[in-house]
C-alpha cells in the first residue's frame, strides 16, 4: 500500500532529469497522474507546489467530509497546527506592512479559515482572541497567552510557541483519552513532536534576550523529555550542552550523533527522518486514526522532496539533489 | 469451426521502418489494426525515449483542444461530429495545425478575458445600483435631516447615551456600504460587534434578486448592508473586516443629490457596457463557431498522432540509426495485409527505400487472438471474463453459444417469460444500428452488448417452457391430457376386471378431499403427452413431488453430460499440444472414473425409467440406496435393479482400485514423459517432486471435484423450482384475486391487477430471477465445465488500432 501511495524520491533522482518538464512526465506515471496537465508552459516549481498542495487539500477535505465523530475532531486537531502557522504568518506580514493578498498566497491551504484575513486588525493577543479567533478551533489554546503586550516580532514568536504548546498538549490529551490503538500510535508521534519543539526552541533561543524561565514556559509539558529533560534543557546555553541533555535519552542520542556526519545533515533533517520513520510505522497497525495523520505528514514530506528535487533541477544544483528525506 | 475453436496462429514479425516513413507506415497500420507492438525499450523511462518531444507537442495540442471544447460547450454551440474519422495528419501539416491552434487559443483567451472583465464590470455596476436603491430605504425617513447628519439627528432615538459624549468628541460619522454573501452575514455581524464593541450600527436588507458572484460565477443571494460608525480608527477596522469577508464595498453617497447623480451615471454606463458586451459576445461566438467546425476532426487527428508516437517510442533503432525496428505480433492470416499496409505507407511518404518486414522464429508464447463477430462477441466475453485462453487452446466460447443459453433456460423454463425476453432481445437486435442504443450508458449498454445472448436465452426458455408446460405458471393443454378421470369410476369397468383395482364410487368421491388416479387401472393413463409434461399435473396436489423427481434427475444427467464433454475437450487439447501420454494417463482415467461412477448412475436412472412400469413401481428399488451400496458392499442382500447387479458392483470395485493404483503409476510414468519434453524445450528445470505433488493434487482434486460438481449441477433443479414457485405465487396472489371478482366490476379491478402483475413479472421474474439464473449459468460454465480442460492463462491480443482509440475519445469528450 505504501509503495503505491508515495512517490519514491529514489526513483526520481536515479533517473537523470534535465528539465522540470521531464519531472512532469515522470510524475504522470505515479499516483499523481495528470495533475499538471492543464498548466500552461513554462512550468515552475511554485506551480508544482501549489498544485500538489491543492491535491493534498482535496484529499484531506474528502476524508473530512466522510468522517464522523471522533475522527472529525481528530482531523480538526490536525488542521490546527496549520492554522497557527497561518495566523502567525499573517501577523508577521502585517508587522512588515505587506499586503494581505500576498501573504494569503503563502498560507497553507489546510489551515485556511474565514476569519483569517482579519487577523491584522488585532494589536494585542487578547484582542486577537476576543475579536477574531474566539469562534475558531484555535480558541481553547489561547488560555495561556492572553496578554496586553503589543505584537512585535518577539511576542509573535512567543505567541506561536505558546499556542503550539497548548495545541500539542490538547491534541495529546485527546489521543490519550481516545485510547486503543490510536493512542498507541499517536502518542509516540506527538511526544516526539513535543520533544522536537523543545529542542528547536532551545536552539533558536541561544543568543536572544529570551530568559531561561520564559524559555521553560514554552516547552510542551509531555513527551520523553518531560519533566527532567526539559529542566536540563532550560539551563542549556549552547549546542553542546543541549547534546549532553539528549545523550541521556536512547532515542535522541543517535539522532544528535548523526548531525553533521555524512552528507552534512542538519538537526532538522535528522528530525524529519525520524518523523518519517514513525509515520511509516503507523501504517503497520490497523483500526486507528493515526494513519490519517501519518498519511498527511508523509504526503507533505513527499511534496517537500519533489519540490527540493525540482528546485535542484531548476537551479542546476545537481550535486545536492540527493539530500532529500527518503520515505522508507 | 476454424477460428472460434482455437485462437489464431501468431507470428512474431520484425518491421524495418525507414525513419522517414515510419510515421506514415504506422498510420496505415493503425487504420487497419492488424498488429500488436512489443515494447522494446522497457528499461528506458518514459521521458528518455526518442519521440518524447513529439508526444509533448501532442499533449500541448490536446491541452489547447480541451480548452477549445470547454469554451465551445460553455457557449452552447453544438459540436458537429464527423461520421468518418480523418486519418492522422501528414507531418507537413502538423506544424501548420499547431500554429493555427495556438493562434486561435491566444485570440480566444484574449477575447474571453475581455469579456470576463466587462462582465465583472457590469456586475459591479449592477450591484452598485441595487445597493443604492436598497440603502435609500434605510435612511428615507430621515431625508430631511440628511444634509446635517454630522449632528447625528438620525440617531437621537437610537442611542441617547452616546449622543452627548460623541458630540463632545466631535467624531465624524462615516458610512460603509456594500454587498455581502448571504452565508457570511451572521459571522460578519458578530465579528463587527466584537471588534468595534458596538460603536457601529449595521442595517441589512436582503436583495430580492440573486446575482452572480463576479469571482466564482455562482448565482447566489446577496445582502445589502450599511454600516454607520464613528471615528477613523473604527473605520479602518470596519474596512478590514469587510475585506476579510470579501464584501463588495461601494462608496456611499452623502447627499440625496449625489445619490441621484451617481445613479444616473451608473445607468448610462450600464447601457454602454451592455452594448459592448453584446458585441464582444457576438464576436466570440463567431470565433467559436468557426473553431467548432474543425475541432472534432482535430481532436481525433491529434489522438491518432499521439498514439503513433507512443508506438514509435516502443521501437528501437538499428545500428546505422537510419531505420526503426519494431517487433510486432501478427496473426498469420493477416501477414498479407500487413505487407500491403507497409507498402502503402512507404508509397504515401514517397520514400525511395520501402519499409519491409521479416518473420522471426520465437519461443515466447504469443498473445491469444480470437476473431469474433457481433454474435459471438458476447459469448467470448463470458469466457474471457474468467480468463483469456492460453495460446491455441480449445476455446470454450464455441460451445458456450449453445450450452449457456440452454442451461440458463433449464433454470428459467417458462414459455411466457422466455417469450417476453425473446421479444425484448429481438427489439434490440433489430434496432442495433440505432445511434442512441449504441451510445447508451451503464445498464442499458450491458443489455445491448448481450443482446444475442439474451435472444438465445429467450428462445431456449421458450423451448424449456414448452417441455415444463409452464406459461406464466399455468399449463397449456394443447393435445389433450393423457389421463382420464372417468376410467377410475366403478361403472366404467366390467365387473370381471374390478377385482384387484381400487376404484371410485359416489361415496368415495364425496367423502375424500384428495383422490388419487391409479395409472395401473386400464383406461386411466392413455399414454404420454406428446410434448413435455402433461397439463393435468398442474392440477395435481403431488405435482411438486413429481416435478422434483423429474428435474433432479434431469439436472444430474445434463450435468454429467456437460462435464464428460469437458473432459473430452481436454483430449483435443492434449492432441494439439502433442502430449499423447496425457491422453492415456490423464484423460482416459478421468473419463473412466467419471463414466464408471456417474455414467453408471445415469444408466441406473434410465434403466429404472424404462424397466419399471406402473404395475411394478412398488417393488422398484431406490437408486440412491443402490448407489451408496455400490461403494459400501453391504453384507445383507438387497433386491437390486436387475440380476447380476452385484457382479457389476464387484467388478466396478476392482476396476476402481485398479484405476486409482494406475493413477499413481501414471503419475510416475507421466513424469518421465514430461521429463523428455522438458529437455527438448530446455526452459524449465525438471523437478520430480514438484510435478508429483501437482499431479497427486490434480488427481485428488478431480475425484473430489466430480462428486461436488455433480452435486453443484443440482442448482439447475433448485433454481427452476424456485422460478416456477415464484411465478405460481405471483399468479395466486394477484391474478386469482382479480379473476375471482364478479363480472360487473371485475373489469375495473382487473385492469390495475394486470398492470401490477405485468410490472412484478418484469421486475421480479424476468430481471431478478433472470439475473440469478444468468449468474448460476455462468458459474456452471466457469467452474464445473471449464475446470475440466480450460487453462485460461493467456494474454489478449491488443492490436494497435485507431478504432479502439476514437471510441474511447468520444467518452472522454462527453465527460469533458
Amino acid at each position: 500500500m505504501l509503495k503505491k501511495l508515495f512517490v519514491y524520491a529514489q526513483n526520481l533522482t536515479r533517473i537523470g532529469f534535465y528539465l522540470i518538464s521531464d519531472l512532469k512526465i515522470h510524475l504522470q506515471t505515479t499516483d499523481y497522474g495528470n495533475f499538471l496537465a492543464n498548466q500552461t508552459n513554462p512550468l515552475t516549481v511554485s506551480k508544482i507546489d501549489t498544485e500538489m498542495r491543492k491535491r493534498l487539500c482535496g484529499e484531506f477535505e474528502y476524508f473530512r467530509n466522510h468522517s464522523l465523530e471522533p475522527l472529525s475532531t481528530f482531523l480538526t486537531y490536525m488542521t490546527c497546527s496549520y492554522m497557527i502557522d497561518n495566523v502567525i504568518l499573517l501577523m508577521n506580514g502585517a508587522l512588515q506592512k505587506k499586503s494581505v493578498k500576498e501573504i494569503l498566497g503563502k498560507c497553507h491551504p489546510l489551515g485556511r479559515f474565514t476569519e483569517m484575513e482579519a487577523v491584522n486588525i488585532a494589536e494585542t493577543p487578547s484582542d486577537l482572541f476576543n475579536a477574531i479567533l474566539i469562534e475558531t478551533p484555535l480558541a481553547p489554546f489561547f488560555q495561556d497567552c492572553m496578554s496586553e503586550n503589543a505584537l512585535d516580532e518577539l511576542n509573535i514568536e512567543l505567541l506561536r510557541n505558546k499556542l503550539y504548546k497548548s495545541y500539542l498538549e490538547a491534541f495529546y490529551k485527546f489521543c490519550k483519552n481516545h485510547g486503543d490503538v490510536t493512542a498507541d500510535v499517536m502518542c509516540p508521534i506527538l511526544e516526539f513532536e513535543a520533544d522536537r519543539r523543545a529542542f528547536i526552541i532551545t536552539l533558536n533561543s541561544f543568543g536572544t534576550e529570551l530568559s531561561k524561565e520564559d524559555r521553560e514556559t514554552l516547552y510542551p509539558t509531555f513527551g520523553k523529555l518531560y519533566p527532567e529533560g526539559l529542566r536540563l534543557l532550560a539551563q542549556a546555553e549552547d549546542f553542546d550542552q543541549m547534546k549532553n541533555v539528549a545523550d541521556h535519552y536512547g532515542v535522541y542520542k543517535p539522532l544528535f550523533e548523526a548531525v553533521g556526519g555524512s552528507g552534512g545533515k542538519t538537526l532538522e533533517d535528522v528530525f524529519y527522518e525520524h518523523e518519517v520513520q514513525m509515520n511509516v510505522l503507523a501504517f503497520n497497525r490497523q483500526f486507528h486514526y493515526g494513519v490519517f495523520y501519518a498519511y498527511v505528514k508523509l504526503k507533505e514530506q513527499e511534496m517537500r522532496n519533489i519540490v527540493w528535487i525540482a528546485e535542484c533541477i531548476s537551479q542546476r544544483h545537481r550535486t545536492k539533489i540527493n539530500s532529500y528525506i527518503p520515505i522508507l | 469451426m476454424g477460428s472460434l475453436f482455437r485462437s489464431e496462429t501468431m507470428c512474431l514479425a520484425q518491421l524495418f521502418l525507414q525513419s522517414g516513413t515510419a510515421y506514415e507506415c504506422l498510420s496505415a497500420l493503425g487504420e487497419k489494426g492488424l498488429v500488436q507492438f512489443r515494447d522494446l525499450n522497457q528499461n528506458i523511462s518514459t521521458f528518455q525515449r526518442k519521440f518524447v518531444g513529439e508526444v509533448k507537442r501532442c499533449e500541448e495540442l490536446e491541452r489547447i483542444l480541451v480548452y477549445l471544447v470547454q469554451e465551445i460547450n460553455r457557449a452552447d454551440i453544438p459540436l458537429p461530429e464527423g461520421e468518418t474519422s480523418p486519418p492522422a495528419p501528414p507531418l507537413k501539416q502538423v506544424l501548420e495545425m499547431q500554429e493555427q491552434l495556438q493562434k486561435l487559443e491566444v485570440e480566444l483567451r484574449e477575447v474571453t478575458k475581455n469579456k470576463e472583465k466587462l462582465r465583472k464590470n457590469l456586475l459591479e455596476l449592477i450591484e452598485y445600483t441595487h445597493m443604492l436603491r436598497v440603502t435609500q430605504t434605510f435612511v428615507k425617513r430621515n431625508v430631511e435631516f440628511e444634509p446635517t447628519y454630522e449632528e447625528f439627528p438620525s440617531l437621537e432615538s437610537d442611542s441617547l447615551l452616546d449622543y452627548s459624549c460623541m458630540q463632545r468628541l466631535g467624531a465624524k460619522l462615516g458610512f460603509v456600504s456594500g454587498l455581502i454573501n448571504q452565508g457570511k452575514v451572521e459571522a460578519f455581524e458578530k465579528m463587527l460587534w466584537r471588534v468595534c464593541k458596538g460603536y457601529t450600527i449595521v442595517s441589512y436588507a436582503e436583495l430580492d434578486e440573486s446575482l452572480e458572484d463576479p469571482e466564482t460565477g455562482e448565482v447566489i443571494k446577496w445582502y445589502v448592508f450599511l454600516i454607520s460608525f464613528w471615528g477613523e480608527q473604527i473605520g479602518h477596522k470596519v474596512k478590514k473586516i469587510c475585506d476579510c469577508y470579501h464584501c463588495h464595498v461601494y462608496p456611499y453617497p452623502n447627499t440625496a443629490e449625489e445619490r441621484r447623480e451617481i445613479q444616473e451615471g451608473l445607468n448610462t454606463r450600464i447601457q454602454d457596457l451592455y452594448t459592448v458586451l453584446h458585441k464582444t459576445e457576438d464576436y466570440l461566438r463567431q470565433v467559436l463557431c468557426k473553431a467548432a467546425e474543425s475541432v472534432y476532426s482535430r481532436v481525433i487527428q491529434v489522438k491518432k498522432m499521439k498514439a503513433i508516437y507512443h508506438m514509435l517510442n516502443m521501437c528501437s533503432f538499428d545500428v546505422t540509426n537510419k531505420c526503426l525496428i519494431a517487433e510486432v505480433w501478427c496473426p498469420e492470416a493477416d501477414l498479407q495485409d500487413l505487407r500491403r499496409a507497409l507498402e502503402e505507407g512507404s508509397r504515401e511518404s514517397g520514400a525511395t527505400i520501402p519499409s519491409f518486414m521479416n518473420i522471426i522464429p520465437t519461443k515466447e508464447t504469443p498473445p491469444t487472438r480470437i476473431r469474433t463477430n457481433k454474435f459471438t462477441e458476447g459469448f467470448q466475453n463470458i469466457v474471457d471474463a474468467y480468463g483469456v485462453g492460453s495460446y491455441r487452446e480449445v476455446n470454450p466460447a464455441l460451445f458456450t453459444i449453445i450450452t449457456f443459453p440452454f442451461l440458463f433456460a433449464v433454470m428459467f423454463g417458462d414459455f411466457g417469460h422466455g417469450f417476453v425476453m425473446f421479444l425484448f432481445a429481438l427489439l434490440l437486435v433489430l434496432n442495433e444500428n440505432h445511434p442512441r442504443l449504441n451510445q447508451s450508458q451503464e445498464i442499458m449498454r450491458m443489455f445491448f452488448n448481450g443482446r444475442y445472448i439474451l435472444l438465445l436465452m429467450g428462445l431456449f426458455s421458450v423451448y424449456t417452457g414448452l417441455i415444463y408446460n409452464d406459461c406464466f405458471s399455468k399449463s397449456v393443454n394443447l393435445f389433450g391430457s393423457g389421463w382420464n378421470v372417468s376410467a377410475m369410476y366403478t361403472s366404467s369397468h366390467p365387473p370381471a376386471e374390478r377385482k384387484k383395482m381400487v376404484l371410485w364410487n359416489d361415496s368415495v368421491v364425496r367423502h375424500n378431499s384428495i383422490l388419487q388416479l391409479d395409472p395401473s387401472v386400464p383406461g386411466v393413463f392413455q399414454g404420454p403427452y406428446p410434448l413435455g409434461i402433461d397439463p393435468i399435473w398442474n392440477l395435481a396436489t403431488n405435482r411438486l413431488t413429481f416435478l422434483n423427481s423429474f428435474k433432479m434427475k434431469m439436472s444430474v444427467i445434463l450435468g454429467i453430460i456437460h462435464m464428460t464433454f469437458g473432459v473430452i475437450l481436454g483430449i483435443f487439447n492434449h492432441l494439439h499440444f502433442r502430449k499423447k501420454f496425457n491422453i492415456y494417463l490423464v484423460s482416459i482415467p478421468e473419463l473412466l472414473f467419471m463414466l464408471c461412477i456417474f455414467g453408471y448412475l445415469i444408466f441406473m436412472i434410465f434403466y429404472k425409467w424404462l424397466v419399471f412400469s406402473a404395475e411394478t413401481s412398488r417393488v422398484a428399488p431406490s437408486i440412491l440406496i443402490e448407489f451408496i451400496n455400490m461403494f459400501l458392499f453391504p453384507t445383507s442382500k438387497t433386491n437390486g435393479l436387475y440380476t447380476g447387479q452385484s457382479g457389476y458392483t464387484l467388478i466396478r470395485k476392482e476396476s476402481e482400485e485398479e484405476v486409482s493404483l494406475l493413477g499413481n503409476q501414471d503419475v510416475e510414468e507421466g513424469d518421465h514423459q514430461v521429463e523428455d519434453g522438458c529437455r527438448e524445450m530446455a526452459c524449465e528445470e525438471f523437478n520430480f517432486g514438484e510435478i508429483l505433488m501437482t499431479q497427486v493434487i490434480h488427481s485428488i482434486e478431480y475425484c473430489l471435484g466430480c462428486i461436488s460438481n455433480t452435486a453443484s449441477y443440482l442448482r439447475l433443479w433448485a433454481l427452476s423450482l424456485a422460478h416456477a414457485q415464484l411465478s405460481d405465487v405471483l399468479w395466486a396472489m394477484l391474478m386469482r384475486v382479480g379473476l375471482r371478482v364478479d363480472t360487473t366490476y371485475g373489469v375495473l379491478l382487473l385492469l390495475p391487477v394486470i398492470a401490477l402483475f405485468a410490472v412484478l413479472t418484469i421486475f421480479i421474474l424476468l430481471i431478478m430471477e433472470g439475473l440469478s439464473a444468468f449468474l448460476h449459468a455462468i458459474r456452471l460454465h466457469w467452474v464445473e465445465f471449464q475446470n475440466k480442460f480450460y487453462v485460461g492463462a493467456g494474454t489478449k491480443f491488443v492490436p494497435f488500432s485507431f478504432s479502439l482509440l476514437s471510441s474511447k475519445f468520444n467518452n472522454d469528450d462527453s465527460v469533458a
